[in-house]
């Protein structure tokens, strides 16, 4: 990696810290709107008031809002983020479980989806002007009206109900054990440890949630690619390619195809960031065990400092994503390379 | 009205995609707005003898419930049109909302640059660094469920949207010297943004308009499927897809039927976006982002 | 004359171009012979580009080759298939651009996108470098080797360029079609672009189409020169014969509405109107020219008249014949100094500087921040007409929004009226609404497009209120007549107006509060030379009748010295020279000012240009 690619990271590293700082006391401040107290909904029916107390301090509760948001920050700073208030245990491992599982997910889902959408918008290109051009416009505006939600919904009705032949619960077929953790990332560490039964299983239970991911954001790549390549190709440097005899071919994968990538890799960019908003429902949808369930779970029982935990995690996830594009970007437009 | 309005109109009504989203959209506002007249029961009343009734046209189903019934033996037509009415609801208010400080910011931004532009850039970066649904399920959280709570964090999210585009439009239409020459004929600031820079940018905010009901639609659907909008027992799209999940296997229609509304009311607003895009030549909108 | 025998390298015989039925090319014939250059000379939409866009197949949507053929080595360019017309482009047929910035793929590096060029004929991969080099050095780039890693978008306009230029030599064609290639360069690149292309077309013996809209310049670089009028051949001839002894009313108008560098400065003749829109074509079955025409008869509107011969190879059509070399030419009145009052100056610009931060890229790297203008003094007195020279970047239309307050100095004092507008902000808008306006460079970005002409030149009073509807109107109608528009325009909107009209409402709207001074930003660059002299005669007729001054600023020397008694020389942001327009033209003393003089084509055809010194300080 270049020293350029690498300053950009670094500089990129460094912007992330104010907007963490600004995400995370909005978090904080947004969640301590909230009018039900959920102390007194984790509590077991008998409880008295004194119970109540006691387990407000536990959780630094009865302080005023500016000093708890401090002594959150504080404690996150040194990575301790905290004891769910509905599961009881430490949010660092329950994150440190789901985060895995999530970006295997996303991945899988994203490599689905721009591949999917290339692949299309390459063909509502080569189509332009005629029939097949049509149909898939068409379609791209009709798969755009659907949610990844409502995706996830259809695909389970009609590859496991309709047709059973793909599972939608969870991540493992239930027989299966896991293998021991070495990274904690479920396809890596059942290949390293040579559990193949448990690869395959995974590899299977995710098709149908990745696939709901990738339809969300294959027929944006498929319209970004394929207008960016009708406006390249009006391009005067195109034109001039042509007028020196260079074969239409070479001129689509040489010229027009690197500067109407451009675009396209910006767009990835976004849509990776709102791929992980997506995975919320669809893995609450999937039973699968990964950071929305458990910001589902949290949600449902107020659980604070698991929601605000988790929040913050999604938006590292997306800035993180945000710098990779970045740096993928850099290398493809010598414009900003070359300064 | 300039030859250039009206040739843009010519368009705008020669497009198929705003003709047809147009049309759809219309008939999904009509039955919302005639709902209570159209559905053939109350959308709460309960007929526990004949629950999980299939639609009228397949085996056992039964004319007096055209589209079949949920678990409670609630009659899915009508939830479905009473559905409508706070899908349209959500989308029409929460994207006037969405759009208005959207708009208002961009203009601000775009048009006087310096810190006031360097602000309000840092706040939708920051904006940003969220999955919008993960922003709405935290405001949810902190605010309380509800419709209107909904419609609240909508606004709240989704100003970013009309913002970004329409921020860069203003700089695109802030150079132009017909600006300048309106600040050399001693408009205001408020007269040459009135006057000047809002109607070069009214297509683009239409378009987004358009866009950002669909997107809102589904953000109500996703909001009431976890149960933090509508009280569980309204008919909302969202609620009766959570319904009707449990009971997939034996009535696949009860999901079916509330996601091929959504997918109707979302795919008239898109068609109609994208045609007004297109006829409007909106270049800078992208569609939809992901809600 | 180089290669006047031989079969022709192309031949175009009644060739017609039609865009849905309109005959945007009318039975065009000429031939261009081995090693010969040949101009076609026209304004914006004569048709002039038709013709490379035949030959390369890229006629905009709609346009088609509805008659006639074009020979190249006798095959018929127009039915011929795709694969052998690609396999003559860029290999026999070559073409120069206009805009060599966009020209060239801004992802690829230069060696990268000459290597390809060479890949395509052919050159083995081990030979491409040295080649690539030599041709390079053969337009006189320096260090070419270097420049193979650059991107086009680290280069100037005249370095693309001449890359472009190597890339079109590099196949040896027989023929290079080259489509205004210095149009779009700063005018001191214009001069060495020109010798290039002539050096390289007579060492290499290639015949050039030479595609321009200025006919001195063709009458220099061409062997021969084809005048086009609204898709018709007026004139054609060899080229010193056309631009000395032009014998159509059209060319005569051209030549007569080009402001002269030298010689008395006389008013210039104008022809009404401009050339018919291409919607116009199909109303006009006889001579296109004939509306404009100042010797017509009934019969021109009727036929279209034959080109006839009116000296050697020099022909001419026309009913009327032209025979006579007199009939219709006018010259002009010499233009007199206006004698200047002794009052105080309108505007006084005072060392003013202007500095412009540096951004930050996207790294968070500042770039360093540029002086626009550094230290510039002018003053203008009432009814002076004072000229800024300069080429782009060299902070003129900086200055310019800076007089008007678009922008604020940096330091220096700017005083209108003898006031100090830098210093007060609410009261400076006041003070120069009543003394300065300003008239922008481009009418489509200066004229709003959602208002009509009426409510574009009273735009003033829109924001004073308390005027009218029938004030305004009235005030509308006097402003139409004052700047020659015909009042029925009012109700019409920018996009239905032609350049010229737009122009002129542009003036208009910056008549409306009856300023003492104009500051007008290259107002006529992007307008052609016979709609040019429309706009200064009536900038002259406004000091006339309003005792206006102007503040004119331009790239072009000729319209500078046409209009104004004193110029000031600008580059990087310095006024390197100043003084009487004829003193600084006729003497320039700054190196910088020689140049730009030296790069105007002067009139006298036996003075040589482009001067050799001029070619060879790259």
């Amino acid at each position: 990696m270049s020293r350029i690619a690498l300053q950009l990271l670094f500089r990129r590293t460094l912007l992330a810290i104010p907007i963490l700082l600004c995400v995370s006391a909005l978090v904080f401040g947004i969640l301590r709107l909230l009018p039900a107290d959920p102390i007194a909904m984790s509590l077991p029916p008998g409880a008295t008031a004194a119970d109540f107390e006691k387990l407000r301090q536990s959780f630094g509760l009865d302080r005023s809002i500016p000093e708890q948001y401090v002594i959150w920050l504080g404690r996150l700073v040194t990575g301790d983020l905290g004891t769910s208030i509905y599961f009881r245990r430490d949010v660092g491992d329950l994150i440190a479980k789901a985060l895995p599982a999530t970006l295997e997910l996303v991945l899988l889902g994203l490599v689905l989806g721009v591949a999917i959408g290339i692949v299309g918008g390459l063909a509502m290109f080569s189509w332009r002007g005629r029939m097949g051009e049509q149909v898939l416009d068409l379609g791209t505006t009709g798969l755009m009206a659907i949610p990844e939600f409502l995706w996830a919904i259809l695909l389970i009705l009609a590859f496991g109900v309709a047709l059973p032949i793909l599972p939608f619960i969870g991540r493992l077929s239930p027989e299966l054990v896991l293998p021991p953790p070495v990274t904690g990332f479920l396809l890596f560490d059942s290949l390293v440890t040579g559990h193949l039964r448990v690869l395959g299983s995974a590899l299977w239970h995710m098709v149908l949630p990745a696939f709901a991911l990738a339809i969300g954001v294959a027929p944006l790549v498929m319209r970004v690619l394929r207008s960016s390549l009708l406006d390249v190709i009006q391009e005067d440097y195109v034109t001039q390619a042509r007028l020196r005899g260079i074969p239409e071919h070479t001129i689509l994968v040489r010229h027009a195809l690197k500067n109407a990538a451009l675009p396209t890799i910006s767009l990835i960019g976004v849509q990776g960031g709102f791929m992980f908003g997506g995975t919320v429902l669809v893995e609450m949808i999937f039973a699968y065990p990964g950071l929305g369930n458990l910001m589902v779970d949290a949600v449902r029982n107020h659980d604070l400092p698991v929601i605000q935990a988790v929040g913050l995690v999604y938006c590292v996830l997306v800035l993180g994503i945000n710098a990779i594009v970045d740096v993928v970007y850099l290398a493809a437009n010598p414009k900003l390379r070359v300064a | 009205m300039s030859p250039r309005a009206r040739a843009t109109l010519q368009r705008c009504l020669r497009d198929p995609r705003v003709i047809g989203g147009g049309l759809l959209a219309l008939l999904v506002a009509g039955l919302a707005l005639f709902a209570p007249w159209l559905a053939p029961h109350d959308p709460q009343e309960q007929d526990l003898l004949s629950t999980l009734l299939p639609p009228m046209w397949a085996a056992g189903g039964e004319a007096a419930y055209p589209l079949g019934t949920d678990t409670l033996g609630r009659c899915i037509l009508s939830r479905l049109l009473h559905g409508a009415r706070i899908a349209l609801y959500v989308g029409v208010v929460a994207a006037t909302g969405a759009m208005l400080l959207g708009t208002v910011l961009a203009l601000v931004a775009g048009y006087f640059g310096g810190w006031i532009d360097w602000a309000i850039g840092r706040l939708v970066d920051v904006w940003m660094a969220f999955p919008p649904v993960i922003l709405a399920l935290i405001l949810l959280v902190g605010m309380g469920a509800g419709v209107n709570k909904v419609i609240l964090a909508i606004v709240l999210i989704d100003w970013t949207r009309f913002c970004r585009v329409i921020r860069s439009e203003v700089l695109v239409v802030r150079r132009r010297d017909y600006v300048a020459a309106a600040r050399l004929a001693g408009f205001t600031h408020v007269q040459t943004i009135v006057k000047e820079v809002l109607p070069a940018v009214t297509p683009l905010v239409i378009t987004l308009f358009s866009l950002e009901m669909g997107i809102a639609v589904i953000v109500e659907a996703i909001m009431s499927f976890v149960g933090l909008s509508v009280e569980p027992d309204v008919a909302a799209w969202g609620v009766m897809i959570a319904d009707a999940r449990t009971t997939m296997n034996q009535a696949p229609w009860g999901v079916i039927a509330p996601v091929l509304a959504i997918f109707a009311t979302v795919l008239a607003f898109n068609l109609l976006g994208d045609g007004l895009r297109r006829a409007l030549d909106a270049r800078l909108v992208t569609s939809r982002g992901e809600a | 004359m180089p290669g006047s025998s031989g079969s022709p390298v192309l031949e175009a015989r009644g060739l017609t171009v039609s865009l849905r039925g309109a005959q945007v090319l009318r039975d065009l014939s000429f031939a261009v012979k081995p090693g010969e250059v040949l101009g076609l000379v026209g304004e914006s939409g004569a048709g002039k580009s038709m013709i490379g866009r035949v030959i390369g197949r890229t006629l905009p949507q709609g346009f088609a080759v509805t008659g006639g053929s074009l020979l190249f080595g006798g095959r018929d360019l127009v039915g011929l298939e795709a694969e052998p017309l690609r396999a003559l482009l860029g290999d026999r047929i070559a073409f120069i651009p206009q805009e060599p910035l966009t020209a060239l793929n801004p992802v690829l590096t230069i060696g990268q996108q000459f290597g390809e060029h060479l890949e395509r004929l052919r050159v083995p991969r081990g030979l491409r470098r040295d080649r690539i080099v030599s041709a390079l050095t053969d337009v006189r780039l320096r260090d070419p080797a270097a420049l193979l890693e650059l991107y086009p978008f680290q280069l100037s306009g005249g370095m693309c360029q001449r890359v472009m230029i190597a890339m079109a030599f590099a196949s040896e064609p027989a023929l290079i079609v080259a489509d205004e290639p210095t149009t779009a360069l700063d005018v001191s690149t214009q001069a060495h672009i020109v010798q290039i292309i002539r050096g390289m077309q007579r060492d290499h013996r290639t015949s050039l189409l030479f595609i321009t809209h200025d006919l001195r310049l063709a009458s220099r670089v061409c062997d021969d020169i084809l005048v086009l009028y609204a898709g018709d051949i007026v004139e054609q001839g060899p080229a010193r014969e056309v631009s000395e002894r032009p014998r159509h009313p059209y060319t005569r108008a051209l030549q007569a509405s080009n402001p002269p560098l030298g010689g008395t400065r006389r008013r210039l003749a104008t022809l009404p109107d401009q050339m018919p829109g291409i919607a116009g074509f199909a109303s006009l079955p006889g001579c296109r020219f004939a509306s404009r025409c100042p010797i017509r008869d009934g019969a021109c509107a009727s036929a279209v008249p034959p080109l006839m011969e009116v000296g050697p190879r020099h022909r001419v059509r026309c009913t009327q014949g032209c025979l006579s070399d007199d009939r219709g030419l006018v010259p002009g009145e010499p233009l007199v100094a206006v004698p200047l009052d002794g009052r105080d100056p309108v505007l006084r610009v005072e060392d003013v500087w202007k500095h412009y931060a540096g951004k930050r890229d996207w790294l968070g790297r500042r770039h360093p921040g540029v002086d626009a203008v550094k230290g510039a003094t002018v003053s203008v007195a009432p009814g002076e007409f004072v000229g800024i020279v300069g080429e782009s970047g060299s902070g003129k239309s900086t200055l310019a929004r800076l007089v008007m307050g678009l922008e604020d100095a940096t330091s220096g004092r700017i005083m209108v009226d003898g006031v100090d507008v830098t210093a007060n902000a609410g009261e400076a808008r006041r003070i120069r609404l009543g003394a300065l306006q300003m008239v922008f460079q481009d009418p489509q970005s200066a004229l709003n497009p959602r208002r009509p002409v009426e409510r574009l030149v009273t735009q003033v009073m829109e924001a004073a209120d308390g005027a009218g509807d029938a004030e305004r109107l009235a005030r509308a109608k006097a402003l139409m007549r004052e700047t020659g528009l015909p009042v029925d325009l009012l109700d019409r909107y920018p996009s239905q107006l032609s350049g010229g009209q737009k122009q002129r409402v542009n003036i208009a709207r910056a008549l409306c509060v009856t300023p003492r001074l104009l500051v007008a930003d290259e107002i006529v660059s992007g307008l052609d030379v016979s709609v040019q002299a429309q706009i200064l005669n009536l900038l002259l007729d406004l000091r006339q009748t309003r005792g206006i001054g102007l503040l004119f600023i331009s790239h072009d020397l000729a319209v500078v010295r046409y209009l104004c008694s004193r110029v000031l020389v600008m580059r990087n942001g310095e006024v390197v020279e100043e003084g009487a327009t004829e003193a600084v033209l006729g003497d320039p003393r700054h190196p910088y000012t020689r140049s730009l003089v030296a790069a105007v084509p002067p009139e006298d055809m036996d003075v040589p240009w482009p001067p050799l010194a001029a070619a060879e300080s790259v």
